[in-house]
């Protein structure tokens, strides 16, 4: 008998894998991304967009184009805009999600030659902490060739007693799924940089700090236009 | 390359039972062997301003050996011996889509073995015994275990702890034995961990014919702070150092027959840094010789 216990005991006692629920609900997004300021008469340009879903994450969905002149601009289901007289007309899209209606609307001139509105150079931000670890200062994300350069600036600061600290760009700061991983901090103090490889400036929204070994959380900083 | 992880698992929140430990020797060719299992869950803990933060349902079920044997009257050895570690995570699920974001994880294997002496520098039966002690901590557990290599067993380095017990026994009217103990003690640490300073005092209570004993403890440990950090160590290493913690525990021991008997014990941090915020419990079977 005691030799029964002495067996049970250990066996009573083996923690077993369970699941910790995550509140990772973002607003979704649709954003127009390659658009025209003007277009040349009789010439055409494709509009593009994006559409993040409610974890940040893209997804491709059909959306519905209009033009509030179509007989200045005419575009099609696929983006596709035709100028035809000139005047202005505002293109816009629409997606309607299991959250509401969504929408992005721009402003486009029928003139002399097609311009296309040129992609945002250089964006910047700040981070905070969002836990109890110290963790803030101001960056600059800039647009070089097919590559972004992530720079820190003399005022960050982060806590150097966290294990294990990853920092991402992402479009749901709640997590790191979906996330792009620019790598593991070693700079804890002060000025310092990272190079991103192929990411166009406009593809993510946030910066995220995540201690891998603890799977949490540490701060993030919304990256915003200049 | 180095690699650490942080260890909430702080031994010291296992507490051994009411007739072993202490300034106490036991008497030679006499032991006091205890099996036990201790375990730990946490969703948050001390972060490293003192504060609590949250994070992913972590858990440590150890399996303890814990014995003490009399070689002299005034030396005895030690060996507390987690003869089985499992540490675990929980899966992180998205809330919004169900979707695994990090799957959970498990490592399984013997944990990190503590053997020691004491010797009585009082003579046995003084009226305020007082007991030093050295105990090696041996790196037999697994520092890094699992697929993303954060899970672990023990810390990967060979603590060299020296700590000096000292007690007394009475009695509270008629038939309560009682006694009272502290220590103090020096956890000397490598490979880049900071030393501690370790201490703790206990009191205890036997009732109804010293078949029951009841026992409160606080335990602490300050780090030095004179180690690494993940700033300082190798730059692909995941490392945590300077725990430090206040502990209050509570046991209760039943002899079922003359020698042997069962334990429980509960023992919870409330101030803290980088380590667990929420209680650990034990459970054990004890075989006590000296009675």
């Amino acid at each position: 008998m005691k030799n029964l216990i002495f067996l049970i005991i250990p066996i009573l006692f083996i923690g077993c894998i369970k699941d910790d629920i995550l509140s990772d609900t973002v607003d979704p997004v649709l954003r127009l991304t390659q658009k025209a300021e003007a277009i040349a008469i009789d010439e055409s340009f494709q509009f593009e967009f994006i559409y993040l879903n409610n974890v940040g994450r893209e997804e491709s969905v059909a959306v519905t184009w209009s033009s509030s002149a179509p007989d200045v601009i005419s575009i099609s289901q696929e983006g596709l805009a035709t100028a035809l007289s000139t005047g202005n007309s505002t293109i816009s899209i629409e997606y309607q999600d299991e959250n509401g209606l969504l929408t992005d609307a721009f402003e486009v001139v029928v003139g002399d030659e097609t311009v296309e509105v040129e992609e945002t150079q250089e964006k910047s931000g700040q981070i905070n902490t969002t836990s109890t670890y110290a963790l803030s200062g101001d960056f600059t994300l800039t647009a070089e060739e097919n590559n972004l350069v992530l720079v820190f600036d003399e005022n960050y600061n982060a806590s150097t007693a966290l294990p294990g600290l990853y920092v991402y760009l992402t479009n749901n700061p709640s997590t790191i799924s979906g996330a792009l991983e620019i790598g593991k901090v070693e700079t804890f103090s002060g000025a310092h940089s990272y190079s991103i490889a192929d990411v166009d400036i406009n593809e993510y929204s946030h910066i995220l700090y995540f201690c891998k070994p603890f799977n949490v959380k540490v701060g993030d900083g919304e990256i915003q236009d200049n | 390359m180095k690699r650490y992880i942080i260890f909430f698992a702080v031994s010291f929140f296992f507490s051994i039972s009411a007739n072993a430990g202490g300034p106490w020797p036991q008497q030679k060719g006499i032991g006091y062997y205890k099996l036990s299992q201790w375990w730990l869950n946490f969703d948050q803990h001390y972060t490293d301003s003192g504060l609590i933060d949250p994070n992913v349902t972590t858990g440590i079920y150890n399996t303890f050996f814990y014995g003490e044997y009399g070689i002299t009257d005034r030396l005895t050895g030690v060996i507390n011996a987690p003869i089985f570690s499992r540490n675990f995570t929980n899966n992180l699920i998205s809330g919004t889509t169900g979707e695994t974001i990090v799957k959970g994880d498990a490592l399984n294997s013997i944990g990190d073995i503590d053997l020691g002496i004491k010797y009585g520098l009082t003579k046995p039966g003084s009226a305020f015994p007082i007991a030093a002690s050295i105990v090696f901590g041996l790196p037999t557990g697994k520092s890094v275990g699992g697929e993303q290599g954060n899970l672990q067993t023990g810390d990967g380095e060979f603590n060299q702890i020296f700590q000096i017990d000292a007690g007394k026994g009475f009695k509270i009217g008629k038939n309560i034995n009682s006694y009272v103990s502290a220590y103090v003690g020096i956890n000397n640490r490598t490979n880049g961990f900071s030393e501690e300073f370790r201490y703790g005092i206990e009191y205890g209570a036997g009732l109804f014919n010293q078949k029951l004993w009841l026992i409160g403890r606080l335990n602490g440990v300050e780090s030095f702070k004179n180690g690494e950090t993940a700033e300082t160590i190798n730059s692909t290493s995941i490392f945590a150092n300077n725990t430090e913690f206040s502990s209050y525990g509570v046991e209760a021991a039943f002899y079922v027959t003359k020698q042997v008997g069962v334990s429980a014990s509960f023992a919870s941090a409330f101030r803290g840094e980088i380590i667990a915020a929420a209680p650990s419990y034990s459970v054990g079977v004890f075989y006590d010789l000296g009675k």
